[in-house]
This record gives C-alpha cells, structure tokens and sequence, in this order.
C-alpha cells in the first residue's frame, strides 16, 4: 500500500514508537498511583514525554503540557475554558468541525474571517478587521483539507495587540512546524499524537499559558481529600488514568522529530508534495488545489472529473493507494474553497513516503482519471 | 537522617527531581507520607538532610514550586521545618 492519508493519521512511523508501545502494555501501570516499579516507569515515562514536548514547543514548564485523548479533546477543553454563551468568536475560514462543533454547542457567535483558498493576505485583512472587539480567535495553523498554510504569527500578533485570547489548532503542523508556543502568547494549542507527532491514535496534546476549564472531573492521584479539581496544571485536566502505552509511544515518536529537527522533516515532506503537486497538475481531468505548494503544507486536495470523490478515491485504494474523500470533517473549509457540493480527494504525504511512490501513486491516479474522464 | 520536600503533585516532585539531578543532588519521587499533608494523597522527594539546603536553593534558582519540607526524626515522626 502507498499510504497517502499521514493528515488523518500517520501510518508511517518510526520502529521504536511501536516497540515503546508494546513495552509499555506489558511493563507499565499507572503513574500517580501505586509506589512500585511498574508504576514507577509509566510515571518516568509519563513526564519524560511531557518534557519532549515542552521542548519540542520551546516551552520552559514541561507541567503545562496537558495529555489529551486527540486534538478535538484539547480543544474542547480550550473552547470550554475561553468561550462564554453569545461571546464573538473570530475564525477563520478552514476550521474543523473539532472547532465549530463545540463553538455550537457553547453558543458562541461565530464570525468567519474570510478570504480565498491561497490568499494569506486577504485572510489576515479580514483578522485584523474581526479582532478587535472579539471575545477570542480560534485559528487552524494548516488546513487539514488543503494544506494551506495560515499566517498563525501574524494572527497571534493581532490578538495580543487586542488583548484577544488566541486557542491554535495544530493538527496538521505540530511536528513539521517549529512552533515557538511562548511567543505565540497564545491560550492553548492543541495538537494530535497520532499524526505528525508520529504517536498512535488515541493520544494528544494541550498546550496551556495558564488555567484551565476541566472537561472532566475525577482522581488525579493526588490531593485526594479535596472535593475539587486541582487548581493547577496538568493535573486539573487529566482526570482519570492516562493512555500510558500511548504516551510511551509517542514519546518515541516525539524524540524522533526532536532528533531530526522539525524544518527537516517538513523539508523532506515539501519535496514529495512539490512532487506530488507537479505531477497532478500533468493529469488532463483534474483539478488540482494548489498554487505550486509555495503556501501548503503535507496535504492537496483535488477533484476528479466525470467522477464522484468517493468512487475515485475507493478506486485508489482499490489499487493500493491509501487517500481521504469527502469533506474531511471541515464543511467550513469547503464552503470557504468552492468544493461543498463534491468535496474533495485529499493526498497527504509523510516524511517515510518515498519519491518512488508518490511516482507510482500519480501512475495509478492517471490510469484512474484516464478512464473516468473518457466515460 | 532523611528529609522530604513535599510537592502538589506528582508531575511537579519529577521536575524538581530533574532540577536536583542536574545539581548532583540525589533525590527519589515518592508517595508522601500522609501525615505530612492534609489535603490527602501527594508527592515528595526523598534525600539526605546534609542536601536539604542545596535543594530547597536550587528549586527555588528554577522556580520550582515546593510546598513544605520535612525532616525524619529519630522515632519516625517528620517534623516540618521552615527554608
């Protein structure tokens, strides 16, 4: 299989993620809990994870990295913590449902900064219109149907020059991205385990400034008499026994990028998306999301003609091409880009993908579109 | 003689065990004894007496947050004691 869709889950990952996972569903218990060894090691491991990821995001308190199940937890927790009923709440326009949802639910009146697919400067305009005034700004850092990449710095600098509370979604750049959370002065930041961090599914991460709303309430392991939540991080908001073995592989996963070097894995994913890109652009029939990857990021979505989204991308996988179709759970995205009433098919890449596939995947795409388009 | 250096949580008696290591300041992560807190279950760092001072200045050089220090008597019994 060429696995082609790293932006919903990485497939691809290092062996010793696998292997830290393994070892720790037979060698580790719970950290907080009991004093003997098993229990000793899953807290070692524990906060050994939390310090490469305070690391990873330039932070100095490794205690204000908060473990949480995916990104749709943390922001969940991040919404439920800044937004009130009725409060206005500046977005942009490549928000995931993980955002809008709960914004819904909260009853937050959402006002959309738009701009076109591909236009930073026209999105960033309509930031700098919403801020001021806005009760919080909730911004995708790369769009998990295109690719495209947000100016989150720019965005950030608004809200702190209006005092707005900023919550950063990293799903798709955390882990690619070199992203300096303290100087952001951003909220939160939430960012998924299970795709760029290289960990499996089921883990995530929240990145604090300062307090918190729990979303969950229960045993921390600690200040066990009190009737609260704790009042600080993390254990305010990690009730419950924690994904250890998950944890436990995502540190490998963690301490891999760290060794590598964030700019140098996304340097190795902007090769085979340019490749991937060009290729496209060469197959009569499609159309292909994209300005030369010059603003994109690990994703490209495209639609086929004479061919529905779904059809074509089951064909692919038919063919042992591993892609997304559909609204990729951002309708937003969609509304914003033109692409609602089809979706799209979504290629993303890994830094594990090889040239040689991306050459393979683009053959098994022509012959595909070849004989829809002729139909 | 031992004494403890009682933390609000787990994850913060790690970092400051981290933070005495780098100081070559030996200390274990352990379950507090519960007489030494009353907000119920908490965490402490266990090491020599003779390195309670270089520890308590070195947390508070990285600004460790620590909630209160303890010493083991002779019969067992921790006393707490202002640093």
């Amino acid at each position: 299989m060429i696995y082609l869709d790293s932006a919903a889950t990485s497939l691809l990952k290092p062996p010793e993620v696998g292997d830290g996972v393994l070892y720790a569903l037979t060698h580790y218990a719970s950290p907080g809990r009991g004093e003997h060894t098993a229990a000793n090691q899953a807290a070692e491991a524990v906060y050994s994870c939390r310090e490469e990821a305070a690391a990873l995001f330039h932070m100095p308190d490794p205690e204000k990295v908060v473990f949480t199940m995916n990104t749709t937890h943390g922001l969940n927790i991040a919404v439920r913590s800044v937004v009130r009923p009725g409060m206005r709440v500046v977005v942009s326009g490549f928000e995931h449902n993980a955002v809008i949802r709960p914004l819904y639910a909260i009853g937050a009146r959402i006002d959309v900064a738009e701009g076109e697919l591909f236009d930073p400067y026209q999105i960033l305009n309509s930031f700098r219109h919403k801020i001021p005034g806005a009760g919080a700004v909730i911004c995708t850092h790369v769009s998990n149907v295109f690719g495209m990449i947000l100016p989150l710095e720019e965005i950030a600098l608004l809200c702190r020059e209006n005092g707005v509370p900023l919550i950063v979604d990293a799903a798709q750049s955390a882990g690619s991205f070199d992203i300096d959370f303290p100087s952001l002065e951003a909220e939160f930041l939430a960012a998924p385990g299970h795709k760029g961090l290289l960990g499996p599914q089921g883990t995530g991460i929240l990145l604090c400034r300062d307090g918190a709303r729990p979303l969950l309430y229960g045993g921390t392991g600690g200040l066990s008499r009190e009737t609260g939540m704790p009042s600080f991080l993390p254990d305010r908001l990690e009730a419950g026994t924690q994904n250890v073995c998950g944890i436990a592989g995502l540190l490998r996963g963690i301490r891999y990028i760290r060794s590598q070097g964030a700019a140098e894995i996304r340097r190795r994913e902007n090769i085979l998306l340019q490749r991937l890109i060009m290729g496209l652009n060469e197959i009569p029939g499609i159309r292909v999301y994209s300005q030369g990857g010059a603003l994109q990021s690990g994703a490209v979505s495209i639609i086929p003609a004479g061919i529905d989204c779904e059809s074509f991308s089951r064909q692919l996988g038919e063919k042992g091409v591993a892609v997304r179709a559909g609204l990729h759970c951002a309708p937003l995205a969609h509304i914003t880009a033109g692409t609602i009433a089809s979706g799209t098919v979504r290629y993303s890449v890994s830094p594990f993908n090889t040239p040689e596939e991306i050459d393979k995947a683009l053959e098994i795409t022509e012959k595909i579109s070849r004989n829809s388009y002729n139909m | 003689m031992h004494a403890l250096i009682l933390f609000r949580s787990l994850t913060y008696a790690q970092r400051g065990s981290r933070i005495l290591g780098t100081r070559g300041i030996v200390s274990n992560v352990i379950k507090a004894p519960m007489g030494t807190t009353e907000k119920g279950c908490a965490y402490a760092l266990s090491l020599r007496r003779d390195r309670l001072d270089a520890a308590v200045r070195a947390l508070r050089e990285e600004n460790a947050l620590f909630e209160r220090a303890f010493v083991r008597e002779e019969d067992g019994r921790y006393r707490e004691i202002i640093v």
